[in-house]
C-alpha cells in the first residue's frame, strides 16, 4: 500500500521519467493484480486481512495522487527560479532566496493572516458557544430545526455572502448608523476598531468576515461535543457546586473541550488562507498572506514566490496545530 | 439554593439566551440584505442602492445567461465529483470502522491533512501539479480537485457517522446463509445509507461553492462562484441575488425535507419495534 | 467537432445533456482517459464555412444582448459571447500555458487592454488580420489607428475607448473636484479610492507633478508619482484600490472621490445624480480595449465578419447606447442622434462625445520594455497590498 502510494507519488510529480518511469508503472500494475488475485483465489482468512487495503486503495491513491504529489510539486517550485519575466516554467535551482522573499518582503501579511485568523477564531467561539448551549441543552425537540437554522445561511454562495456584507459595513449603511445611534462610535473608535467614523475597510471588516464566514465551522463541533453530555450530569454537577457557573466550569466546559478544539482548527485554518474577505472588506493595509500567494501566482505568474509563500503558511500552520493538539493533550484530530 | 442566587441564574440563563438570540441575528443579517436586494429595481446596471420594489427579476430570474450556465457547470462538476468522492471516502470509511488493520494510524493523519491544509495551499499546489505535466486546466482538472477534497470530507464525517455501527449484524446475517455480498447489500448498506447521503449531500455543497481552490485550478470554465468574483469587479446584476436567494430557498426544502422523512423513519421504526 | 466544441463550455447554448453524460462517463473511466476528454472537447476550431462559429471573450457588461443575436440572424455564424475577460493580468496567466505552449485557447477574439495587447503581439500570440476583408476598418477614428506596437495596424481594432479621470460623490465632498490634487486631500482622508489598473492611476498622478505621459520610458521617471501614492496609503488617505468595483463605494458614499472610467460614471449617475466625473485640468488617460484575433484560431473569416459587422455605425451606435463608453468608430454620433429618444440624448453627452478642450487634456501611455513594465508592476503590487 505505501510502496504504491509513494510510486503513484513520485509518477505525478515527475521525480522518475523515461524508463524508470515504466518500471514503476508496471511494478505498481503487477502488484495491483497481484492483490485483486489474492483477494479473489486466497482463503478466506488471506481475504479478510486484505480486505482493508483493498477498500483503502482507490481512495487513498487519488489523495497520493492528488494531494501528495502537488505538494512535492509545490516544493520543487518553490526552489526554482524564472528565467525570464514571462517564462512559463521555471528551472529547478535550490532557489532558496524565494524563501527569504517570502518571509521577509511579507512579512506584514503572515502576520496578519495569523492574527485576524486568531482573532476571529476567538471571536467565533464567544458568538458559537452560546448558541451551540443553548441549541443542546434547550433546543428540546426543536434541536434540529435550529441546528438547521444555523446552516441555512450557509446555502447560499460565500462570495455573495461576503458581497452583502459590503452593503451592511458600508459607511452610511446600517450597521454604522446603528452603532451611531447607540452612540458607540467613540469607544469603537478609541478602541481602534472603528476608523474614522467607517467600519468598512478595516482590519474589524475583514476579521468580521472571517467571523462570519466561518462560524458554522465552529458551531456544528461544538453542538456535535455538547449533545453527548448527560443533563442528568448537568443536574448532579449543580447540586454538588451549587451554582450553574461552578456546574459550567467543572463539568459542561471540560465536557466540551474536543468540540473547542475540533471547531478552533476548523475555523483557524481555512481563516489563515483565506483572500476573499481581506480582498471584499479590507484594504491595502489589511491584505492577507492568502491575497500574496494569489496575487504572484495568478496574476504576477511568479510560481516560485508564490508557492515558497504556500509552504511556509503549510508548515506554520501544521506546527501550531502540533502545538496546539499538545497543549489541548487531545492527539485525536477528528 | 438561596433566591439571590436562583435570580442570577435566570439572569445568567436570560443572558445566554439574548446572545444566542444575537448569534443567530448576526448570521441571517446577510441573508435578509440578499433576499431584499433581489427585489431592487435598479436604473442603470448597478444593484447598490435601493431603488424601488419590483417583482421582474424573480420573473426572469435566468435572464442573465452568463450566470445560469455558470450554476449549471457548478452542478455539473459538483454531481460527477460527488458521485466520485462518495464512492472513495464510503470505502475508506468502512475499511477504518470495520477492520483493525496495520497503518490505519497513517490513514487516518493521511485523511485528515487534506482537511487541515489551507484552501489556498490545496489549489495553488495542485495548479502547480498541472502546470509542471502540461495538464490544461478546465472541467477534469476541477473535478479532480474537488474529489480531492471531498474524499476526505467524506469519509471522515461518515466514519463519525457509522462509528458505532454493529458489524456483528453482518456476520450473522452470513450465518443465516447470506453470501457476504448479500448481507453487505441487504443489511449494512441500508443502515448506513443515511449516512452515506449526508456525507455526500454535504460535500455536494463544499462542491458548488467552492471558490479559492477552484479559481486556481479551473483555467478557462467559469463556475458559478468564479462567474461572480468576475461580476463583482464590475456589477452585481438583481438576478444574481434571486440565484442565491433559490438556492438558499431549495436547500431549506430539501432540509425540511430530511428532517420530515427522518422523523417519519423513526415514527415508523420505534412502531415497528414495538410489535 | 468544432461545433460541439463551441457548443459544450460557457454560455449562450448550455452545455446539452449529451455532452454531460459524456463527460461524466470520462470521469468515470478515470483520469487515465483525460487526453481523450481534452481531445473531445477541447479540438482546434474549423474554418468551414457552411457552419462558421466565433466566440468572443470580452469584459463583463461590455455589450448589449441585441447585438449578439442580430448578428447571428444577419451572418449565419454561430457567435459564442462570453464576459470571462476581467482581468488583463490574471488572463494572460490563464491563458500563458497554452499560448506559450503553441497551443490555442477557445475564444477567437479576445478584449486586452491596449498595453497588454501589445504583449500579446510581441510574444506572438495574436494573429495578423486581413483588413482588406473588414470595409468598415475605415470607419476607425483617426486617433486611435496606427499606434506604435501595431504600426500598420495589423493585429487589432480597438472594441471601446474610454477616459480616466476622477469621479466624485457631490454630496459627500460638498464641492467641485477638478484636479488630481483634491484626492490628496487632507479633509477627504480615508474616502478616496484608486484603480488597481496602474495606467490610470499612476498616469494621472504623473500628469499631475506636470510630466507627460509619452515621455515615461524608466521606472526612475515614475519613482516620484509611486512615492506619492505609497505615502497616501500609509496615511490612510486612501482606502482602496478597485477595478470597476469602485462604482459600489462611490455610489454608497465609501468614497468621496475616486480615480474612475468615464463610461461606468455615466451609467452610475442614472441612479445617483450626485455622482459626477471630471477630466482633471493637469490631464486624463485615455485608454482602449482592443479586439484581438487569437494564435491558432481558425475562424480567420468569421473574425473578420464581425470585426466589420460591429465597425458599421449603425451597429456601434447601438453598442454605445448600452456600454456608454467612447466609441472608436466614427459616424456613432449621427446614427445616435438618428435613434431618438435616450440614445439621442446621449448624442450630445459629454463623456461620450467629449468637447476639443477635454480631449486636449488627455493623454496616453506608450510602450514600455519588459524590463521597466516589471519594475512598475513589482512596485505598484507592494503598495496596492498584495
Amino acid at each position: 500500500m505505501l510502496v504504491l502510494a509513494i510510486g503513484v507519488v513520485s509518477i505525478g510529480a515527475g521525480w522518475v521519467s523515461g524508463t524508470t518511469r515504466l518500471v514503476a508503472l508496471s511494478v505498481m500494475l503487477v502488484s495491483v493484480v497481484v492483490l485483486v488475485w489474492t483477494a479473489f483465489m486466497g482463503g478466506l482468512e488471506t481475504r479478510r486481512a486484505l480486505a482493508p487495503y483493498g477498500l483503502l486503495k482507490p481512495g487513498i491513491l487519488w489523495l497520493s495522487l492528488f494531494f501528495l504529489a502537488p505538494l512535492w510539486s509545490m516544493f520543487q517550485m518553490s526552489l526554482s527560479s524564472k528565467q525570464s519575466r514571462f517564462d512559463f516554467f521555471p528551472d529547478f535551482t535550490w532557489e532558496w532566496s524565494n524563501y527569504s522573499t517570502a518571509l521577509t518582503d511579507f512579512a506584514p501579511q503572515f502576520t496578519r493572516s495569523f492574527v485576524y485568523a486568531a482573532v476571529a477564531t476567538v471571536l467565533t467561539l464567544l458568538i458559537g458557544y452560546p448558541l451551540a448551549y443553548v441549541i443542546a441543552f434547550r433546543g428540546g425537540k426543536y434541536r434540529t430545526i435550529l441546528l438547521g437554522l444555523v446552516a441555512v445561511p450557509f446555502f447560499t454562495s460565500y462570495l455573495i455572502r461576503t458581497l452583502a456584507w459590503q452593503n451592511l459595513l458600508a459607511d452610511s449603511g446600517p450597521v454604522v448608523s446603528l452603532l451611531n445611534t447607540l452612540r458607540l462610535d467613540a469607544p469603537l473608535e478609541w478602541l481602534n476598531i472603528m476608523d474614522n467614523g467607517r467600519l468598512m475597510n478595516t482590519p474589524a471588516a475583514v476579521i468580521g468576515g472571517l467571523t462570519y464566514n466561518f462560524l458554522p465551522f465552529m458551531i456544528l463541533p461544538l453542538y456535535v461535543s455538547l449533545e453527548k453530555i448527560d443533563v442528568r450530569l448537568v443536574d448532579a454537577a449543580m447540586d454538588l457546586y451549587t451554582t450553574a457557573s461552578g456546574a459550567f466550569r467543572r463539568v459542561v466546559l471540560p465536557l466540551s473541550l474536543p468540540g473547542v478544539f475540533a471547531g478552533s482548527l476548523l475555523v483557524f485554518i481555512p481563516a489563515a488562507g483565506d483572500f476573499v474577505n481581506a480582498q471584499f472588506l479590507g484594504s491595502p493595509s489589511t491584505t492577507m498572506v492568502g491575497n500574496s500567494i494569489q496575487n504572484q501566482f495568478l496574476r504576477e505568474l511568479n510560481y516560485p514566490l508564490a508557492s515558497a509563500m504556500s509552504f511556509v503558511l503549510m508548515a506554520v500552520i501544521t506546527c501550531s496545530v502540533l502545538v496546539y493538539a499538545k497543549f489541548m493533550g487531545t492527539d485525536d484530530l477528528v | 439554593m438561596t433566591s439571590a442566587q436562583s435570580s442570577r441564574q435566570k439572569l445568567g440563563r436570560k443572558f445566554i439566551n439574548a446572545s444566542a438570540v444575537l448569534g443567530l441575528l448576526y448570521l441571517f443579517a446577510p441573508i435578509v440584505v440578499i433576499v431584499l436586494f433581489s427585489f431592487n429595481k435598479p436604473k442603470g446596471k448597478y444593484n447598490i442602492v435601493w431603488q424601488g420594489f419590483t417583482l421582474d427579476n424573480w420573473a426572469n430570474p435566468f435572464s442573465k445567461p452568463e450566470f445560469t450556465d455558470a450554476l449549471i457547470v457548478s452542478l455539473q462538476v459538483a454531481a460527477v465529483s460527488t458521485v466520485c468522492a462518495t464512492l472513495l471516502g464510503t470505502l475508506i470509511a468502512i475499511a477504518l470502522s470495520r477492520y483493525r488493520f496495520k497503518g490505519s494510524g497513517a490513514v487516518n493523519l493521511f485523511l485528515v491533512l487534506p482537511m487541515t491544509s489551507p484552501e489556498i495551499v490545496l489549489g495553488s499546489s495542485l495548479a502547480t501539479l498541472f502546470l509542471a505535466r502540461g495538464v490544461e486546466r478546465g472541467f477534469m482538472t476541477v473535478v479532480i480537485a474537488h474529489i480531492m477534497f471531498q474524499v476526505s470530507f467524506v469519509a471522515v464525517t461518515l466514519r463519525a457517522r457509522i462509528r458505532g455501527f454493529d458489524w456483528a449484524l453482518e456476520q450473522a446475517a452470513m450465518d443465516l446463509g447470506a453470501s457476504p455480498r448479500r448481507a453487505f447489500w441487504k443489511v449494512t448498506f441500508p443502515l448506513i445509507l443515511p449516512g452515506i447521503i449526508a456525507a455526500s449531500l454535504l460535500s455536494f455543497a463544499l462542491s458548488i461553492d467552492d471558490f479559492i481552490i477552484t479559481f486556481f485550478n479551473a483555467g478557462s470554465l467559469v463556475t458559478f462562484p468564479l462567474q461572480v468574483f468576475g461580476a463583482s469587479r464590475v456589477a452585481i446584476p438583481p438576478q444574481l441575488n434571486v440565484l442565491a436567494s433559490m438556492l438558499l430557498f431549495g436547500s431549506i426544502a430539501i432540509m425540511v425535507a430530511g428532517l420530515i422523512f427522518e422523523s417519519r423513519r423513526q415514527r415508523a421504526a420505534s412502531g415497528s419495534s414495538r410489535h | 467537432m468544432a461545433t460541439q466544441k463551441k457548443n459544450s463550455t460557457g454560455r449562450g447554448t448550455p452545455l446539452s445533456r449529451r455532452d454531460f453524460l459524456v463527460r461524466s462517463g470520462l470521469v468515470g473511466a478515470g483520469a487515465l482517459s483525460m487526453p481523450a476528454l481534452l481531445a473531445a472537447c477541447g479540438g482546434g476550431g474549423s474554418g468551414d464555412s457552411e457552419a462558421m462559429s466565433l466566440m468572443f471573450e470580452n469584459w463583463p457588461l461590455y455589450i448589449d444582448e441585441e447585438t449578439v443575436a442580430l448578428f447571428k440572424s444577419a451572418t449565419g455564424i454561430d457567435l459564442k459571447y462570453t464576459e470571462a475577460y476581467n482581468d488583463n493580468n490574471e488572463y494572460f496567466a490563464k491563458v500563458q500555458p497554452s499560448l506559450a505552449a503553441g497551443k490555442t485557447i477557445d475564444p477567437d477574439i479576445v478584449a486586452p487592454t491596449f498595453w497588454m495587447a501589445a504583449r500579446w503581439i510581441q510574444l506572438g500570440w495574436a494573429q495578423k488580420i486581413n483588413m482588406a476583408n473588414i470595409p468598415n476598418s475605415k470607419n476607425l477614428r483617426d486617433d486611435l489607428a496606427n499606434p506604435s506596437w501595431d504600426a500598420k495596424n495589423e493585429y487589432q481594432m480597438p472594441w471601446q475607448t474610454g477616459i480616466a479621470g476622477i469621479a466624485y460623490n457631490a454630496k459627500t465632498t460638498g464641492r467641485e473636484l477638478k484636479s488630481v490634487a483634491d484626492l490628496f486631500d487632507p479633509a477627504f482622508k480615508g474616502k478616496i479610492g484608486m484603480l488597481t489598473e496602474m495606467r490610470d492611476t499612476l498616469g494621472l498622478v504623473l500628469m499631475s507633478e506636470g510630466k507627460s505621459l509619452d515621455s515615461i520610458k524608466t521606472f526612475d521617471d515614475a519613482a516620484s508619482a509611486f512615492d506619492k501614492i505609497e505615502k497616501a496609503k500609509k496615511d490612510g488617505q486612501i482606502r482602496a484600490f478597485t477595478g470597476n468595483d469602485y462604482t459600489d463605494d462611490l455610489s454608497s458614499g465609501n468614497f468621496a472621490a475616486c480615480v474612475a472610467w468615464s463610461g461606468d460614471v455615466l451609467q452610475l449617475s442614472k441612479d445617483n445624480p450626485d455622482v459626477k466625473f471630471y477630466v482633471p485640468e493637469e490631464g486624463g488617460t485615455s485608454w482602449y480595449d482592443t479586439m484581438l484575433w487569437v494564435a491558432g484560431s481558425e475562424n480567420g473569416s468569421a473574425v473578420e465578419k464581425w470585426m466589420d459587422y460591429v465597425y458599421d455605425p449603425v451597429n456601434a451606435a447601438r453598442i454605445t447606447a448600452s456600454v456608454q463608453y467612447i466609441s472608436p468608430v466614427k459616424g456613432v454620433q449621427d446614427e445616435l442622434s438618428n435613434m431618438g429618444g435616450d440614445a439621442a440624448a446621449l448624442a450630445e453627452d459629454a463623456l461620450l462625445f467629449p468637447d476639443a478642450a477635454t480631449i486636449s487634456r488627455l493623454q496616453s501611455w506608450g510602450a514600455l520594455s519588459e524590463e521597466e513594465e516589471a519594475k512598475f508592476d513589482e512596485r505598484f503590487a507592494a503598495i496596492t497590498g498584495a
